[in-house]
């Protein structure tokens, strides 16, 4: 590494580490399996390893060869929290392949669907921290005001966690919404933000609460930017960057990008709280101003197609998946996700951190371990 | 009912294990037991992460090839009369990810669960669902009772 | 004193504990079932299963043996915490106060000590598989930091111990001494004589200062949840109690619902007057404290976060400052 290339925070060669304290593979505070050894000196964090890999089982091996449909819907399996981006993004490719147009309306649902997507894992990932904060009762609220989003997605989808929404060149037609499906998605989004708002009043009213995570597992902006970190992490250091503004699919709604300054884990619970907020907004806009006509483009023809790219915003940050399609088959699949830099970021934010701090210095970045599992090759640019 | 029997299907302390599933699994079972929805203390079931504690070993996902030690290890940390759930179409017979290379063994995917450590109770479904995941316990409680 | 009212002695001193035994397996009963699970918005176990009902499963499981470099002598740590916790009761019990020195507050204070410091002994003396032997290929080629010595997450715990012993138990041992300065003797006694004739101490300025520092100072010896530090599943899941297994579980579980029990007791002897007493009508006043304890301790953890060090040393630091406000009030 260069040497203005360095990151500036953590350690340096002459620190004194007393002991190693390896956590994991299995934890009560990360679910996921994966490795953290921590290097410590009086319990304070002077150094961090975390291994990952625990969770590999190569995807994009097994979409090596399938028909572009099926390797489509094998993309949902990739992570059971943001199982519908994966999908929709898959779908985005093969689309921008093969030259398809996507009924208006059927843009329409796949945001709704996306929008309660995040919201599900905006809050799974606040109950988490908050059981990692030992905070068993704010979990417990949180899990009953998830409950909500998940039969919203239970309705559409029909599945409470894979919901498998978007098909090449529209929807599937379980995910219509008729006139009582609109009805219920209002009142639950109404449901939602009294909740949500309540529940963020009585958090940030906690002296508690506020003393343990403020300042806790800081990661500076600079430091963002270099480990290339996205998503509401990155928006928690104060950087304004949310794929979605350069969405086409988003153009029509109004919503703001919300940002935080100090990097810490307040700032990336408050992020994701006030995102929780905006994605009420976008699914309120999109339900009752959806387009008439069709939810699926039938009149496609399969042909072979380059390698395409596409970028979508993941509840976690930037989505990149790609294909090169051939005879109606997957050649080349690569598929990156957000978590693997917010978690390589993480590394370091928890360094300086009391040991108690730590996992929660990683969890504030949403890890995601198995979607950051993915068969990577560094490439030197 | 002896009181043996009846103080174990009083108290069913349960350890999930997590071996490489997509996490669907693992939400709704943490779910089953933290939401208060579903709350599976009131039909006694607790949740620990200590296995020495555990009665029940719930497992999901597919076993990867890091997982298959760590699981065997926390298997065999868990006192008798113990029980595992193997939860989720990974656990099951490996789910999508079991025909990664065609008929040659695969590297990644050591699993399905019952190849590494003896299953009594399955719960099918992707992802499973909080309900099933009670009734799998229920399935698996008489092997607790009737144990010695 | 003739053989009879020994005999008589004797048989309130059985019957004492065996009631402190029976109330203590329905109090984490309570506090999950009443407070948490209600504070939570869910139905919660049957009040049986927590207390009762696990440790009796406890003892009808496969006895193991732990990892640890000494299994007998970590084994029979929760044994010796439920025998120092039984001695602490009959301690406070009237029936042994013409054992002058040992019916004293420096008895009652030794004997904390040691439930303290058996904690540390866990912690050193548990391996569990969680941390350091799960078996996971990480120290390897290129991997951080390799020659650094390796430790057991409850090695951190028995860390965290030493420095609870250090200063974590000052609230608790400083409101023990807000009656002794009230009454000005060490003699449980002349405590107790003294708030029959002035009424109970906790009716004071002091009285109701000291008793809040009691409060927390039980909390922290009971390592319940803000002040869990020991046993936080955030990093070290339960700590020094890792490795115990089958009955010695069992033991762990009781001896807790038997401390809440013992130190509800030490508060109603201290600050009430009330020492827990078969032969009289006032062990119902024991009782109820128990269960106003448990309640109030779980109210208080259901709200709260874990605290690290950073939030740990000013609450103590401050609830000691009140504690010693109390006593210098009782001069006054």
């Amino acid at each position: 590494m260069d040497e203005d290339n360095k990151i500036t925070i953590g350690n340096s060669k002459n620190q004194i580490i007393e002991t190693e304290v390896p956590m994991g593979t299995v934890h009560s505070a990360a679910i996921e399996p994966y490795r953290i050894r921590l290097f410590v000196e009086d319990e304070i964090v002077k150094d961090a390893e975390i291994t990952i890999g625990v969770n590999h089982r190569g995807v994009e091996r097994i979409m090596e060869g399938l028909p572009v449909e099926k390797a489509n819907s094998l993309t949902e399996k990739i992570c059971g929290i943001c199982s519908n981006i994966h999908l929709w993004n898959s779908v985005l490719v093969a689309e921008k392949a093969l030259e398809i147009e996507v009924p208006e309306r059927a843009q329409y649902i796949r945001i709704i669907v996306a929008e309660l997507e995040r919201l599900q894992s905006h809050l799974l990932y606040l109950a988490h921290g908050n059981e990692v904060l030992g905070h068993e009762t704010f979990s417990m609220r949180l899990f009953y005001i998830r409950e909500t989003v998940s039969d919203l997605l239970c309705m559409i989808g029909g599945n409470r966690v894979q919901y498998g929404v978007p098909v090449i060149g529209g929807l599937r037609p379980r995910a219509e919404l008729d006139q009582m499906r609109i009805q219920k998605l209002n009142e639950g989004m109404d449901l939602l933000e009294e909740k949500i708002s309540n529940f963020a009043q009585r958090f940030v009213s906690d002296p508690m609460i506020m003393s343990r995570i403020t300042g806790v597992g800081t990661l500076r902006k600079e430091d963002a930017l270099k480990l290339a970190t996205s998503g509401p992490t990155l928006r928690a250091t104060g950087v304004e960057v949310d794929l979605r503004r350069d969405m086409k699919e988003y153009d029509p709604f109004e919503f703001e990008v919300i940002t935080q300054d100090g990097g810490d884990v307040k700032s990336n619970l408050l992020v994701r709280v006030l995102e929780s907020l905006e994605s009420v907004k976008i699914i309120r806009q999109a339900a009752n101003h959806l387009p008439e006509g069709n939810i699926t483009n039938r009149s496609w023809d399969m042909q072979d197609a380059p390698i395409t790219k596409s970028y979508v915003e993941a509840p976690r940050g930037k989505l990149y998946h790609s294909y090169a399609l051939e005879d109606g088959r997957v050649r080349h699949s690569i598929v990156r996700t957000p978590s693997i830099a917010n978690i390589g970021a993480m590394q370091y934010a928890c360094i300086g951190c009391h040991i108690t701090d730590a996992q929660l210095a990683v969890v504030q970045c949403d890890p995601c371990f198995t979607c950051t599992d993915r068969a990577i090759q560094i490439i030197r640019l | 009912m002896s009181l043996k029997s009846y103080s174990r299907a009083r108290a069913v302390h349960v350890m999930l294990v997590y071996t490489g599933g997509c996490n669907g699994c693992d939400i709704e079972i943490v779910n089953c037991i933290f939401s208060p929805k579903y709350d599976a203390e009131q039909y006694k079931i607790f949740l620990t992460w200590n296995p020495r504690e555990a009665d029940v070993l719930v497992v999901t996902g597919p076993v990867t090839a890091h997982n298959e030690k760590p699981l065997k290890a926390i298997y065999d940390a868990i006192p008798e009369p113990k029980a595992v759930i193997a939860a989720g179409a990974c656990a099951l017979m490996g789910g999508v990810y079991k025909n990664i290379h065609g008929d040659i063994p695969s590297e990644e995917i050591c699993g399905p669960v019952d190849k590494i450590i003896p299953v009594d109770a399955k719960v099918p479904g992707c992802a499973v669902r909080p309900q099933d995941v009670l009734a799998g316990a229920v399935a698996a409680l008489p092997k607790l009772l009737n144990a010695d | 004193m003739t053989i009879v009212d020994s005999l008589i002695a004797l048989t309130a001193v059985i019957g004492t504990l065996i009631v402190a035994f029976v109330v203590s397996v329905w109090l984490p009963g309570v506090e999950r079932k009443f407070i948490h699970a209600r504070i939570q918005q869910r139905i919660g176990p049957p009040i049986s299963s927590p207390g009762l009902m696990s440790p009796i499963k406890f003892f009808f499981k496969e006895i193991i043996n732990p990892n640890s470099p000494m299994p007998r002598l970590y084994n029979s740590i929760p044994l010796i915490g439920i025998i120092i916790t039984i001695f602490l009761l009959i301690i406070i019990m009237p029936q042994l106060y013409p054992l002058a020195a040992f019916a004293s507050i420096i008895a009652l204070v030794g004997l904390l000590k040691v439930e303290e410091i058996l904690y540390m002994f866990m912690g050193a003396l548990s391996k569990s598989v969680l941390s350091l032997k799960m078996p996971f290929p990480d120290v390897v080629k290129g991997a951080k930091h390799p020659d650094v010595p390796r430790s057991f997450v409850e090695e951190l715990s028995a860390m965290r111990a030493f420095r609870l012993i250090a200063f974590g138990s000052f609230p608790i041992y400083i409101a023990i001494f807000v009656p002794v300065a009230m009454a000005s003797s060490i003699f449980l006694s002349d405590i107790v004589s003294y708030q029959q004739v002035h009424g109970p101490v906790l009716f004071s300025l002091s009285g109701i200062l000291g008793a809040i520092v009691f409060f927390i100072g039980f909390m922290i010896l009971l390592n319940e949840y803000p002040f869990s530090i020991l046993k936080t599943k955030a990093d070290v899941i339960e700590g020094p109690l890792l490795e115990y297994a089958s009955k010695y579980r069992a033991y762990v579980y009781i001896s807790r619902g038997l401390l809440i029990f013992v130190l509800s007791s030490i508060f109603c002897t201290l600050f009430l007057g009330i020492p827990p007493n078969l032969l009289s009508w006032t062990i119902l006043v024991n009782i109820l404290m128990a269960f106003i304890f448990t309640i109030l301790m779980a109210v208080v953890s259901a709200f709260s976060p874990i605290f690290t060090f950073k939030q740990f040393y000013p609450v103590v630091a401050g609830v000691s400052v009140l504690g010693i406000l109390a006593i210098i009030a009782s001069f006054l």
